[in-house]
């Protein structure tokens, strides 16, 4: 194919990805942008160009060994509901806008900390990215059949596409000061090229598969046929399967920690539920995308047997050789979408943690302390526009000049070493509150170092050619020092072996030094709140211990500073709503401060924005024990606030009922009284009548009155009880007098036959009231017509317990529960007027509880309900 | 989604990583075939199928 037709299809292909980015960035509301699925098609970023040629070649050479990239996230990624969940709810509340922003608020705003992350990332990343330009131009060369690129940069198609690439992540990057907005042109764009990546690589697949042999069976036939073929297709024993291991686990923090993951995971991450999406379809992405990998390589192993061509470039040339050159052309432009969207976004990612934990916490902050808002945002921006194109440009160099002759897989994994070696400082922060930034330190050191050692330095030796006895005998000859065998074991891989050293000595030197140096207070504060996210995400800028000195007036200019003075006096504004502070005040707290510092750290990260705060207040000393101590504190008072509000919303509920269970009375007691008063000439008989009415409802109220008044000296216990020994079949037969008169008036049969005797301490007098107040209900709710009570007696070694039957028509079962609540009066009375107070049982219940006995409510079978309290026989109350 | 819920997947997440190691692994690591096909490649693929549906099938019940 002619490489003008190639290149003007590419300059196509990326003005379509520009476009799309701009409309999503113009669009971002709309609902093409904001779903789950953009969001998790914006995950597939983790497979890259090494993915797309790279799994195919370990595939055709190793065997199954490449499916250990993808497993790891698949074991992962069911836990991200709640991993994940914790480190996004974290991300947002404290405006976390990359990794190194992360792990240095973790350990107190550690600035170094910082710097050292960024650092780390840039050397990790910056050779992978060499490696997607690499891939780009040398598929770009069998495409267009050019053997070797042009030699001056000028000829390179590859320079042209890196620097198309930075304008793209630069000018769609660098949209808002605040690295923690949402990219969503960029992410837009990312997703659009996942679907292509897949679906053309799905297309080869199907092509390699289907069109080139007959179907599965068919290549695996004629594959093992081939010499290795077996060997290759299984794990060799224990050996391999330590190797897997920590290949699984290798990937497994990749696709949480690789900067450019954490940014498409965390940052761009608009709501929570999107986790839900991902995590099954994630996985299916992954399993399509693999699926028709072993066929691809075992295809080329067939058809290129013996030719010595590049198993990385078997996807691209299987079409090529049967001359289905459109075909090709599809596989190289998904191949170039892997490559473009990995650049772009690490590149984002890099940009901000180089801008915002490097350069200007050590560079630019005093320039910015003096700065205007308009000033000091553009030179933000720039800062991280001018990080991108070096970022590329080195990454470029790096490409050029440094054979980078080893299969995608080998440099891509030694990126996933490095990047490893954030992990005990990463989740240690995430789960374990004594992990200190001391610790982080130098576990990170230690782990890069051996990193170092054993992976990078021979490696580099190896692909540059260098002549060198250290990779064979060791350090100084030294054999135990052996790079590829440290120590002296044999058993594991270079890449395995080294991820296992440096994460063994990093987390040992991690937890060492955290268990041995006190932290300061600082970070203990952010300890807390990280580990314990969902307790303190809850006090907002309360879970934020500061002591000092500070004036609204200066927090005021710093935020003016960046944010500009339209939005610093709209955030306060929210601010002092939410709070309910007095704006005049010319002090500043805690809140305010911690407030401030959160503001500024989406612009110019979390080290930069402490120390800008920390130059305008004045803070006190104070030590861990007092962090901890006030951290406990405004944790309860959190929750005894909860608990005096709830009980304020029942007592005010509680004298709403009474004002109204008074005022029906009193109304016609008054309506009465003011017809008598006014008309003279009313007749006796009515006359009567209503006197009777105003003295029947005189007696409800006064009866109301009375029952309020004995709950209240019920429950706050001002009334003691009598208790004397008791025979329980008297204290009974004397409540069944006292309700004979009524039952006869309904007339209701009540029933006594089995009521056992027994003596007991109990209140005589309260005893009874509860027993009357059973037995009336129980008469008013029998049955019209044939209505029957009983009451019985169960006594037993410990207990008496006596229940009231009636035969009507029961009690709804969500009433079972709440009849005994003060004023609950079940549904079906609320048409009717109540009958009774609406306190009889809640005085009955209070009276039991008092005796140290329960009362309980259920329904009797066909039909009635019944109530029965118990009392036990050895009662402690007084 | 309640915590019992997520949990369920918190223990997907520990079965699949013992599904897909040493020295469960090594059971399927023989030279038998399945229709033509070594038996390992149907054996990850199965348990990857599978954590799929079971994620979606909890995750459409339970998530809030």
């Amino acid at each position: 194919m002619s490489s003008f037709l190639v290149i003007s299809i590419i300059i196509i292909y990326l003005a379509v990805i520009f476009y799309v980015a701009y409309w999503a960035e113009k669009n971002s509301k709309s609902k093409w942008v904001n779903n789950p699925y953009v969001y998790t098609l914006s995950l597939a970023v983790y497979c890259t160009a090494w993915t797309y040629y790279g799994s195919v070649g370990l595939a055709a050479t190793s065997g199954l060994k490449f499916l250990t990239i993808y497993l790891g996230p698949i074991i992962i990624i069911p836990s991200w509901i709640i991993l994940m969940r914790k480190i996004i709810r974290i991300s947002k509340g404290n405006k976390i806008s990359s990794l190194a922003d992360f792990i240095s608020l973790r350990y107190g705003n550690d600035r170094f900390l910082g710097a050292l992350v960024t650092l780390i990332c840039v050397f990790a990343i910056v050779p992978y990215i060499s490696l997607q330009l690499k891939a780009i131009s040398e598929t770009f060369n069998v495409i267009t059949n050019h053997n070797i690129g042009g030699n001056s940069i000028i000829d390179d198609t590859t320079f042209y596409i890196a620097i198309l690439l930075a304008i793209f992540a630069a000018f769609f990057g660098t949209q808002h000061t605040d690295a923690t907005e949402r990219h969503k042109g960029i992410i837009t764009a990312v997703a659009l090229e996942s679907v292509i990546k897949l679906v053309f690589f799905l297309a080869i697949g199907i092509y390699v598969t289907f069109y080139l042999f007959n179907g599965p069976v068919d290549i695996y036939n004629k594959a093992s046929l081939l010499p290795d073929f077996k060997q290759q297709q299984s794990i060799n024993g224990l050996e391999g399967g330590f190797n897997w291991f920590f290949l699984s686990l290798l990937s497994m923090i990749a696709i949480m920690l690789l900067p450019r993951q954490f940014q498409v995971t965390v940052v761009e991450n608009e709501r929570e539920k999107y986790l839900k999406k991902v995590t099954w379809l994630f996985p299916l992405y992954l399993l399509l995308f693999n699926i028709f990998v072993i066929f691809i390589a075992w295809g080329g192993n067939i058809i290129f047997q013996n030719q010595g061509v590049d198993a990385d470039l078997f996807t691209l040339m299987l079409p090529l050789k049967n001359n289905h050159e459109f075909l090709a052309l599809l596989v190289f432009l998904g191949g170039f979408s892997a490559a473009i969207s990995m650049v772009v976004v690490s590149t984002l990612t890099l940009s901000t943690m180089l801008s915002n934990n490097l350069i200007i916490p050590y560079g630019f902050l005093s320039k910015y302390s003096k700065g205007e808002s308009e000033q000091n945002s553009g030179s933000i921006k720039k800062i991280r526009r001018v990080s991108i194109f070096s970022l590329i440009i080195v990454a470029y160099f790096f490409y050029k000049y440094f054979t980078l002759d080893r299969s995608l897989v080998s440099i891509g994994l030694i990126s996933f070493v490095i990047i490893a070696q954030l992990a005990p400082s990463f989740f240690g922060g995430l789960f374990w509150r004594r992990g200190s930034s001391k610790g982080s330190k130098y576990g990170i050191f230690v782990g890069f170092f051996v990193a170092i050692y054993t992976l990078v330095i021979p490696f580099a030796i190896d692909s540059q050619l260098i002549t060198s006895s250290f990779v064979n005998e060791g350090l100084f000859g030294v054999n135990l020092l052996k790079p590829y065998e440290l120590f002296g074991i044999q058993i594991l891989e270079p890449v395995p072996h080294a991820f296992f050293w440096s994460l063994f000595l990093n987390i040992i030197t991690y937890t060492i030094t955290s268990v041995n140096i006190v932290g300061k207070y600082r970070e203990r504060n952010f300890a807390e709140m990280f580990v314990d996210s969902s307790k303190y995400a809850a006090l907002h800028e309360n879970a934020y211990v500061w002591k000092g000195e500070a004036y609204v007036k200066d927090l005021r200019k710093v935020l003016t500073r960046f944010l500009g003075e339209k939005r610093t006096e709209r955030a306060l504004n929210l601010f002092y709503m939410k709070y309910d502070i007095d704006k005049n005040s010319p002090y500043a707290d805690a809140r305010l401060v911690n407030f401030s510092e959160k503001l500024l750290t989406g612009s110019i990260g979390s080290a930069s924005s402490r120390i800008l705060i920390a130059s305008v207040v004045k803070e006190e000393e104070i030590s861990l024990t007092e962090v901890l101590s006030i951290l406990e504190e405004t944790q309860k008072a959190k929750e005894s606030n909860k608990e005096l509000h709830e009980r304020d919303k029942q007592k005010n509920e509680f004298l709403d009922t009474v004002a109204h269970e008074l005022k029906t009375p009193i109304t016609s007691i008054r309506a009465l009284s003011e017809i008598l008063l006014d008309n003279d000439d009313v007749d006796n008989l009515t006359k009567k009548k209503f006197l009777t009415s105003i003295l029947k409802e005189s007696e409800r109220v006064s009866r109301l009155i009375n029952n309020i008044l004995d709950l209240e000296k019920l429950a706050t216990g001002k009334e003691k009880l009598e208790l004397k020994q008791h025979s329980i079949k008297k204290t009974i037969q004397k409540s069944i007098d006292a309700v004979t008169q009524f039952a006869e008036n309904h007339r209701i049969y009540i029933n006594s036959e089995g009521v056992n005797d027994a003596e007991i301490m109990y209140d005589d007098d309260r005893i009874q009231q509860v027993i009357i107040n059973l037995l009336s209900n129980a008469i008013k709710f029998s049955n019209k017509e044939k209505g029957k009570v009983s009451i019985f007696t169960y006594i037993n070694q410990n207990k008496i317990e006596v229940s009231v039957e009636d035969n009507g028509k029961g009690i709804g079962k969500e009433d079972l529960i709440y009849i005994f609540n003060k004023f609950y009066q079940a549904k079906n009375q609320t048409i009717l007027k109540p009958v009774g107070s609406g306190l009889g049982l809640a005085i009955s219940k209070q009276i039991i509880e008092s005796h140290n006995g329960i009362i309980w409510a259920e329904n009797r079978n066909p039909q009635g309900a019944r109530l029965t309290f118990a009392l036990p026989f050895k009662t402690n109350t007084i | 989604m309640k915590k019992r819920h997520q949990q369920k997947l918190i223990v997907l997440s520990i079965l699949l990583l013992c599904m897909f190691n040493i020295p469960i692994l090594l059971i399927f690591n023989n030279s038998v075939t399945f229709m033509g096909f070594p038996l390992i490649y149907f054996y990850i693929f199965f348990v990857w199928i599978a954590s799929i549906v079971i994620s979606y099938i909890i995750l459409k019940k339970y998530y809030e």
